[in-house]
């Protein structure tokens, strides 16, 4: 090919009028982005609601400047170095293979960018994460295709509606009967998979009275599509206190049996201490040592998990009975230290377990 | 016998003598072009049928009750279209279709390492795509493309056929893989060092190692899920001890590295497409090389940012957030030096250039979704929903199958010796860029306000943005349509297009189109990059391709 003088370097006036106008635009989306009525479309049921909406704001006005100016000079350049008719056929460009310094700052930007962003996410996490624990605790176990729920004191499961009194914190325990579900409320910007065996935790405090639909959000079989007709229902103190007691004298008479996942309600009347210690030896050494609660090995010491006024919840924040000891040996569970294997991984039958509540019940 | 040039990795420069007959020609070819073209054709074939699936989700969609397919039905038709739409269409497309054709060309080799081990791979690829689509016969999966356990296990007999034709086509991708690297790293010209490879190579060198490596974590996987509904040995069912976690884990283990299998090549093809059009060196090479890598690298550590609704231990998922924004750097970094390679262009807007420049404009926006659901609380709320089916579409349409388009209108001249026409291309273009759009941006509100996907129904409050969806993905359908008419007709009709219609610097537009079956007829050496629009070609040993005479090396010397 001939040689061509390559047109001459440097940036028009035109450049700077479209990196104007990119900025004003990029700055109208910002504004947009932070004053946008977001709880107009979806209301926030929870504290954290609003933090992650914040979010959001901050990655969708971070993420349409950068789109705005990536597509802006696209455009641009598309347009101003356009190959017009009175150009000789064989002509080229500028001859520009890069330029350091530019390709320095954009590397580093976009990194600082990282940074910044990491610490924002990791901020409104850490609150999603630590809401606090000590309030109601209540268990969702999704069903092909519906969620039930379990309360203390109240017997069997409520299969409609999931009530919640507004301004207490919930500790919602999440596990499944059958195969993954996904347990969504749009309006609490939150959700987990109700695993089978496994039980997850998410934690949250009602703010806004209201009904919201709770959602499916793994495909879990042909109905799938109708996982989305049970509402969260957020109301005062009083109205949940008769909502509740409704439920207590219409269960007052169902099992308490656990999810079928797990079996069933572990009889704990025959547990035997002494085979239970062998077994602990055996089964549980490798993760869990005979010691106090902050005694970590891979999970935590066990030697007063039933008899510590320190610690008076387990990990799933149930209170420390027997009974709920036997549901984490039934059930497993996954939480800030790892998982628990369930009784099926760990291979215990239902007289193991009655047999390892009774040696736990006997350490002081 | 002439002395055979021997390439930097000591392999000799030989020609096999040339095929003969229909079957050893075009069928049970071992020439790479040749399969490359047959991957191309077998995945359109594949993208036809998927695609048609994806209308029937669409029709489906048009009313909050559905009412067009039964949810059984609408279940099948989504998981095959997701599965049939990776694996048959934007991996064969990508590495076996655009990989076969161009790269050996490109570094100026006659085929790759191993053209039996080609064959193989590419003869496994329709079977396999048969079993898929045949498992209709006996009730397809319904559990989407990931096909999650246990629900999976609950599955109709098609779903370990599914099992089946996915592990099939991951032996060949992982075959294709090898060969690969074993091309790039052995068979350049001489002279062709990595610092000169074209960037098309650079994108295929970055996939074919996660082709070879990840691959394999899916087809134990893959097994194990087979052998647990086959023969009822429990990997996954938690009520026999098995863990329905690890499967998420194997597959994700894969499928994250597969996003990038998807989209490395497309940025190597856009690589190529815009220096071209731009009469201009691409802007930044080295940083768009070693970014590829850089991002293929990071693609394995990220694989659980898909799962933080899965019940993993917290502080386990912190590392892959920010590890996931990490690779957003390096991305980044590509767009502002395609961006920056149009400036002080003589920009040409053939379809090619318009697809390449479509491809950044989508891919970026496709690019800062996916930034938003690394960060855990705001993917806590859209995990599920159809923000995400928004984002992955962005990604895999806007950016992959964008790039396949920009690829075909690029090099189809190159496998035919014609021209497609570019006044149907820019109609397909234009309509294809309103249909897309159309379709896929309203489902990231859709998301955000609460529809869950993979749904046969939903809620009439989202009825208007469906309805809309759904017209537009038929306009969307309409241009792919006119795609195929222009493929069709151009094929006998298209206007002859000499080596080198668009001014290309690249060894593959050096030599005749349709090449010769040994490609070149002396091995030429190089002695830069390609893309310098004010130098002489930097290649030697090419002044007697576009003639008659015949090559150097004799048929058959060995």
């Amino acid at each position: 090919m001939v040689e061509h003088k390559a047109q001459p370097a440097g940036l028009s006036g035109g450049f700077w009028t479209v990196t104007a106008i990119l900025t004003a635009l990029s700055i109208a989306a910002i504004v947009f982005w932070s004053i946008f009525p977001l709880e107009k479309y979806l209301p926030a049921a929870i504290i954290t609601a609003r933090q992650v909406d914040l979010l959001f704001r901050f990655m969708a006005a971070s993420g349409s400047a950068l789109w705005i100016f990536v597509a802006g000079y696209l455009l641009y350049f598309s347009i101003a170095f356009r190959a017009r008719a009175t150009d000789p056929p064989d002509a080229i460009g500028l001859q520009v293979h890069d330029n350091h310094k530019l390709e320095f700052w954009w590397t580093v930007i976009p990194a600082l960018f990282v940074v910044l962003l990491s610490i924002v996410s990791v901020r409104i996490w850490y609150q999603v994460m630590l809401e606090p624990e000590n309030g109601i605790v209540v268990q969702a176990i999704g069903h092909q295709f519906y969620f039930s729920f379990r309360y203390p004191q109240i017997n069997g499961e409520v299969t409609d509606e999931m009530h919640l009194p507004r301004d207490v914190p919930v500790t919602l325990n999440l596990t499944s009967a059958d195969v993954i579900h996904g347990f969504w409320v749009p309006a609490m910007r939150l959700k987990n998979d109700t695993v089978p065996g496994l039980v997850t935790t998410i934690k949250f405090t009602p703010i806004r009275d209201g009904r919201y639909p709770i959602i499916c959000t793994q495909f879990c079989g042909v109905l799938h599509s109708e996982m989305d007709k049970q509402y969260l229902v957020i109301e005062e103190k009083p109205a949940f206190d008769a909502w509740f007691k409704k439920w207590q004298e219409k269960n007052a008479h169902a099992s308490n049996a656990l999810p079928s996942a797990g079996g069933g309600a572990v009889a704990l009347q025959g547990g035997n201490a002494s085979a239970g210690k062998a077994l602990f030896a055996q089964k549980c050494s490798a993760c869990h040592k005979v010691a106090p609660f902050s005694q970590t090995l891979v999970g935590p010491g066990l030697a007063g998990v039933l008899h510590d006024p320190s610690h008076p919840n387990l990990v799933n924040n149930q209170p420390a009975t027997p009974q709920n000891v036997a549901g984490i040996l039934q059930n497993g569970f996954t939480g800030s230290m790892g998982t628990m294997p369930n009784a099926t991984a760990n291979g215990l039958s239902r007289q193991d377990i009655a047999n390892l509540v009774a040696f736990l019940d006997s350490l002081k | 016998m002439s002395v055979a040039a021997v390439h930097p990795g000591g392999i000799a420069d030989h020609i096999h003598p040339e095929p003969q007959g229909f079957v050893r020609r075009y069928v049970f070819s071992l020439d790479h072009k040749i399969i490359g073209i047959q991957y191309i054709i077998t995945a359109f074939v594949f993208f036809m049928l998927s695609g048609l699936l994806a209308e029937v989700i669409r029709t489906q969609l048009l009313n909050p009750n559905g009412g067009f397919v039964s949810s059984d039905t609408y279940n099948e038709v989504y998981s095959v279209h997701g599965s049939a739409m990776v694996w048959l269409v934007i991996i064969p497309l990508l590495t076996g279709g655009f990989g076969n054709l161009v790269f050996p060309l490109q570094i100026g080799a006659r085929d790759v390492a191993f053209p039996w081990l080609n064959m193989l791979s590419f003869w496994i690829f329709p079977v396999s795509g048969l079993m898929l689509f045949a498992s209709f016969l006996m009730g397809a999966p319904t559990a989407g493309w990931m096909e999650y356990p246990p629900v999976s296990l609950q599955g109709a007999a098609g779903t370990s056929m599914w099992c089946a034709a996915i592990f099939l086509v991951g032996v060949s991708s992982t075959m294709t893989g090898i060969n690969f690297v074993v091309t790039i790293l052995k068979m350049r010209a001489p002279g062709m060092t990595f610092t000169r490879m074209p960037l098309f190579c650079w994108g295929q060198f970055a996939t074919a190692p996660l082709l070879m490596i990840a691959t394999t974590a899916l087809a134990a996987a893959l097994a194990a899920l087979f052998i647990e509904r086959e023969f009822g040995v429990p990997f996954y069912d938690p009520t026999k001890g098995g863990s329905p976690v690890m499967w998420q884990h194997m597959f994700w283990f894969y499928s994250h590295p597969a996003v990038y299998i998807m989209i490395l090549p497309a940025f190597g093809i856009i690589s190529e497409v815009l220096p071209t059009f731009s009469r201009k060196p691409i802007f930044g090479y080295k940083l768009i090389a070693f970014s590829s890598m850089a991002i293929a690298l990071a693609g394995f550590m990220v694989w659980a940012h898909h799962m933080f609704t899965s019940g993993l231990a917290p502080f386990l998922q912190l590392p892959f957030m920010i590890l996931t924004f990490v690779i957003g750097v390096p991305t980044g970094i590509k767009i502002f030096s395609w961006t920056a390679t149009l400036f002080g262009g003589k920009i040409h807007f053939s379809t090619a250039m318009l697809f390449a420049l479509g491809f950044i404009g989508l891919f970026t926006l496709g690019g800062i979704t996916g930034i938003f659901l690394a960060a855990i609380p705001f993917d806590l709320h859209v995990h599920g929903t159809y923000f995400i089916v928004a984002h992955l579409h962005y990604v895999l349409v806007g950016g992959s199958l964008m790039g396949v388009f920009a690829g075909m209108y690029y090099w189809f001249p190159k496998m035919s010796g014609r021209l497609l026409n570019e006044t149907l291309g820019k109609w397909h273009f234009w309509l294809f860029f309103l249909g897309f759009n159309g379709t896929f941006i309203p489902m990231h509100w859709l998301g955000m306000l609460g529809m869950p996907r993979e749904v046969a129904t939903y809620d009439p409050q989202f009825a208007f943005w469906n309805r809309f969806e759904s017209v537009a993905s038929y306009l969307m359908a309409f241009s792919i349509l006119l795609f195929f008419v222009n493929v069709l007709w151009s094929i006998r009709n298209g206007k002859r297009s000499g080596p080198n219609p668009w001014g290309g610097r690249t060894l593959e537009w050096q030599i005749p189109s349709p090449p010769h079956y040994y490609n070149f007829k002396h091995i030429p050496t190089v002695y830069g990059l390609p893309y310098d629009f004010a130098q002489p070609l930097p290649y030697k040993g090419l002044d007697e391709e576009l003639t008659d005479s015949p090559p150097a090396v004799a048929a058959g010397a060995h």
